[in-house]
């Protein structure tokens, strides 16, 4: 739905509103490279100062080719203190639960509107992602739901105060792993790709243009194929205790790109000129 | 799609003309879901519910449910219909004792985020040790997750309510989510003359248009919407907005009150409610007090019995009337716990309750052991 | 007196929780607050909601055309007398939607001095909310202070949302609430209409302008 305002109340609702309607990026196609040049469909957010996971947000939100028919389905983490800011219909349930929550809203979405691509995203954090929803993540990818999943990869559980989590590295000593962390960060990119995704990617928003690029490919292979995964690496300043004027540096330093897709990915996203 | 015809909700539960059909309780409920026109049913295997979800797989396959699946536990199976749900679908599922547990964050999700969800519950005992056998202990746990229960006494009864159930958690005041309970093996798997509406005869689609909160398309506004937001701030004005939400999830099952009169008819049957002794059960304890209580009478003792089919909202006002009179209160129960008992006697002068007798983990309850109870109240009162 | 089966439950415990339950038997009125620290939901006090051609004035039911006299002589009789239009009225999703904004509006016109403020969303926006100029469903009370609004209307909020701001304000503050509600009512409204369609809005504006006529 493109938001327009009923004639008569243009006047009464707030400069945030009337802007997202006069200047927002519904219907536009717009991309990363036009930011700044419109109403973001993102609020102020409360999220710490140099937090590459609010960053990824933003560019993320900015790279949705259809924002006005996305739905996005979160789950509990510093995300989801920003989600409530978003422009786009979006869904907390429950911690782990969210792509069992996309596979129905997908399927329901199907039902009603039939003709028309409904995207649902789903943007969860690692502990989300990878621990305690890792069986409906999976599940979802073998039953090649046409859903897309982005996990913002902080390397633990930030939002409770830095404890660690599968997608931690080795030997990294945090909360819950005091001696450091005792195996090696799971590869959920090679899962991903072994459970049926027909795209799989891996980025981070030091690289916004193929940030960009990765999740636009994710979603629209996800409408006419299957499940896709995006992994975006995003340090968090906060329980990893550096400065926020060095985020930027530590995420093109450790930056993993990589790229897979399926053969009926490749020629879809061909065809599409994507 | 199975091509039908949509009816009138007060017509096909109350006018419709219905054929007598030879079945246990988990082929009711297919039969149930067949006519309530649902869009998704998302199902997992466990006894003894397994079967009814099969069944709704097979009348999936003939087009009466517009999709379906198996999911990788309860608790994704719940979470899929609250996705559902939200995205503006009518959705079925169903569980069993151990499933209800693992899947139990989802229920008092579902009530607050106000999901008109309807789920059956066939109840078993729970772990450990394990069993398959019937106990509905769960009831116990679900009474206080937000959502309505309701718990049926036979097969006939099952298909009845989850239609009802159905027309009464889309009520746009009341939206919230509906458990019909059955016990386990003796309602699922139990064969009985079960009256059927017409099978080519449904219920009309579900009109998402009306939800109290907005379905999560892009096509209703506001778009800037969060399903369901954190309300979890360190100040008063968050505690308060969580605390009023919480109210009002209570509120709307206080508003079932009316559409349960109307479609039920009510919450409770009751005979012979001037009696000394009066018996309190539900599902299929009330079965076997119906027949204890008719032998009592037999043998000149002044019995009566109150069956309670809504555990949620429970009918207090009902039950606080009825016990006023009466020298004692029976509370036959299929659980250890004695949920009904408990919530009884918070509800009158609880020296005149007596909760029992109890069954659980797979016992059957003998009419036999109520009226010996029966009987030791009809010595002392 | 020997029972065969012992009681679970402590006397002081039945006696705390019946307290509570014969306190909602009281006659309970819908009235402007501040009523409590946590006031309850008009639902669980006994409070029903009104049938088809029915309205509800401070929890009593009477008929729609009685209903609509005294939302009219209230507004007229306000000092602050303020709109709160929500999102189902305020973006223009359908003919139907932008038919009702444009009879509310006429509405408003008809009611002297009435302010509009609006209920864009329903994501909890404390404390970055200006309270000038919109009203939030998770702390209504914020505006309903801000602006010493004395009389309200709601129209175009979801249910759910309705409520809750309907039992903060009546907590909270000394407002009288006006429920315009599309589905079956609100309770916790002081007075609420239910189904009301574009008609009904064009109705209840001919009653104030005839009340406004007639009261010069
Ligand atoms: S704790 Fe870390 S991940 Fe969370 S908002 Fe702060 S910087 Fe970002």
């Amino acid at each position: 739905m493109i938001p327009k305002i009923s004639p008569g109340f243009e006047d009464v609702l707030p400069v945030e509103y009337r802007e997202l309607v006069q200047d927002g990026s519904y219907g536009r196609n717009l991309r990363i490279k036009d930011l700044g040049t419109f109403k973001e469909s993102i609020e102020e957010h409360p999220l710490c100062a140099g937090c590459a996971l609010s960053l990824s947000i933003r560019l993320i939100v900015a790279s949705l080719p259809c924002p006005e028919d996305t739905i996005v389905v979160g789950t509990t983490g510093c995300n989801s203190i920003l989600m409530p800011q978003l422009a786009i219909h979006n869904i907390h349930s429950l911690f782990g639960n969210q792509n069992a929550v996309a596979s129905g809203l997908k399927r329901a979405l199907k039902i009603r509107y039939p003709d028309k691509h409904k995207d649902v995203v789903v943007v969860a954090g690692d502990g989300g992602t990878a621990d305690i929803g890792l069986s409906m993540t999976m599940h979802s990818w073998f039953r090649r739901e046409n859903i897309t999943t982005i996990m913002l990869d902080n390397e633990g559980y930030s939002n409770t105060g830095g404890q660690e989590s599968s997608m931690t590295r080795e030997g990294v000593v945090l909360y819950m792993a005091p001696l450091g962390k005792k195996y090696p960060k799971t590869r959920m990119f090679e899962i991903a790709r072994e459970s049926g995704c027909a795209y799989v990617a891996a980025v981070s928003p030091a690289s916004p243009r193929r940030l960009e690029k990765m999740v636009r490919r994710a979603i629209l292979v996800a409408r006419a194929i299957g499940p896709t995964y995006v992994q975006i690496y995003c340090p968090c300043a906060t329980n990893y205790k550096f400065s926020p004027s060095e985020t930027l540096k530590r995420t093109k330093d450790d930056e993993q790109i990589r790229e897979y897709m399926s053969s009926d990915a490749k020629e879809l996203i061909e065809r599409l000129g994507e | 799609m199975k091509e039908r015809k949509v009816v009138d909700p007060e017509y096909l539960l109350k006018e419709a003309p219905r054929e007598k059909k030879f079945l246990i309780g988990n082929e009711a409920v297919a039969e149930a879901v067949k006519r309530a026109n649902v869009d998704i049913g998302v199902s997992y295997p466990i006894t003894p519910q397994s079967e009814a979800m099969h069944l709704v797989g097979d009348i999936y396959a003939e087009g009466y449910l517009k999709d379906y699946y198996r999911a990788e536990h309860e608790l994704g199976a719940m979470a899929a219909v609250a996705g559902a749900a939200m995205g503006g679908a009518r959705t079925f599922t169903a569980t069993s004792g151990p499933g209800t547990l693992r899947a139990f964050e989802m229920f008092p999700c579902w009530a607050g985020a106000r999901l008109p969800i309807v789920c059956a519950f066939m109840c078993r005992g729970v772990n450990s040790p394990l069993t398959i056998q019937p106990d509905n202990i769960e009831i116990g746990w679900l009474m206080d997750t937000g959502m309505l229960i309701f718990h049926a006494e036979n097969p006939q009864e099952f298909f009845d309510m989850l239609l009802q159930a159905y027309v009464i958690a889309e009520q746009p005041d009341v939206h919230i989510p509906v458990g019909v309970c059955a016990d386990g093996f003796f309602v699922t798997h139990t064969r009985e003359i079960v009256e059927v509406t017409p099978e080519d005869e449904m219920l009309p689609p579900y009109d998402p248009s009306k939800s109290p909160c907005p379905t999560m398309d892009m096509e209703t506004p506001p778009i800037r919407q969060i399903r369901d937001p954190f309300v979890m701030k360190s100040n008063y004005i968050s505690y308060n907005a969580h605390a009023s939400w919480q109210q009002e999830v209570r509120a709307a099952a206080e508003r079932s009150r009316k559409h349960i009169a109307k479609y039920l008819g009510s919450s409770i049957e009751v005979t012979n409610p001037d009696a000394e002794i009066l018996l309190m059960a539900s599902g299929t304890a009330a079965a076997q007090a119906r027949v204890a209580v008719e032998r009592a009478q037999k043998d000149g003792i002044d019995a009566g019995l109150v069956k309670v089919k809504v555990i949620r909202p429970f009918p207090d006002k009902e039950i606080r009337e009825l016990t006023e009179n009466p020298k004692a209160i029976l509370v036959p129960e299929h659980n250890i716990v004695g949920w009904l008992a408990r919530e009884v006697m918070s509800r009158t002068d609880y020296t005149k309750v007596c909760g029992g007798p109890r069954v659980f983990g797979g016992m059957t309850m003998p009419p036999e052991v109520i009226l010996s109870e029966i009987k030791n109240l009809a010595r002392v009162i | 007196m020997h029972f065969p089966i012992i009681l679970f439950l402590t006397k002081n415990w039945l006696e705390s929780h019946m307290a509570s339950a014969i306190c909602s038997q009281k006659d309970y009125k819908v009235v402007p607050g501040p009523e409590a620290y946590l006031s309850p939901a008009a639902a669980s006090m006994g409070i029903v909601l009104p049938e088809k051609g029915q309205g509800l004035i401070e929890g009593q039911i009477v008929s729609e055309k009685v209903a609509m006299e005294a939302i009219a002589k209230k507004l007229l009789g306000a000092k602050n007398p303020t709109f709160f239009p929500g999102p189902n009225v305020l973006w223009a999703v359908s003919e139907k939607a932008v038919a009702k904004a444009v009879a509310l509006q006429e509405m408003v016109k008809a009611v002297p001095g009435m302010k509009i403020i609006p209920m864009p969303d329903y994501r909890p926006k404390y404390p970055m909310i200006n309270p000038e100029v919109e009203i939030n469903p998770n702390h209504p009370n914020l505006t309903i202070w801000h602006n010493e609004i004395d009389v309200c209307v709601f129209a175009g909020v979801h249910c759910h949302y309705a409520n809750l701001a309907l039992k903060i304000i009546r907590g909270g503050t000394d407002c009288y609430t006006i429920a315009l509600c599309a589905n079956p009512g609100h309770e916790d409204a002081m007075i609420s209409l239910r189904d009301v369609h574009v008609e009904d809005i064009r109705r209840l504006t001919k009653v104030i302008e005839r009340l406004r006529e007639g009261s010069k």
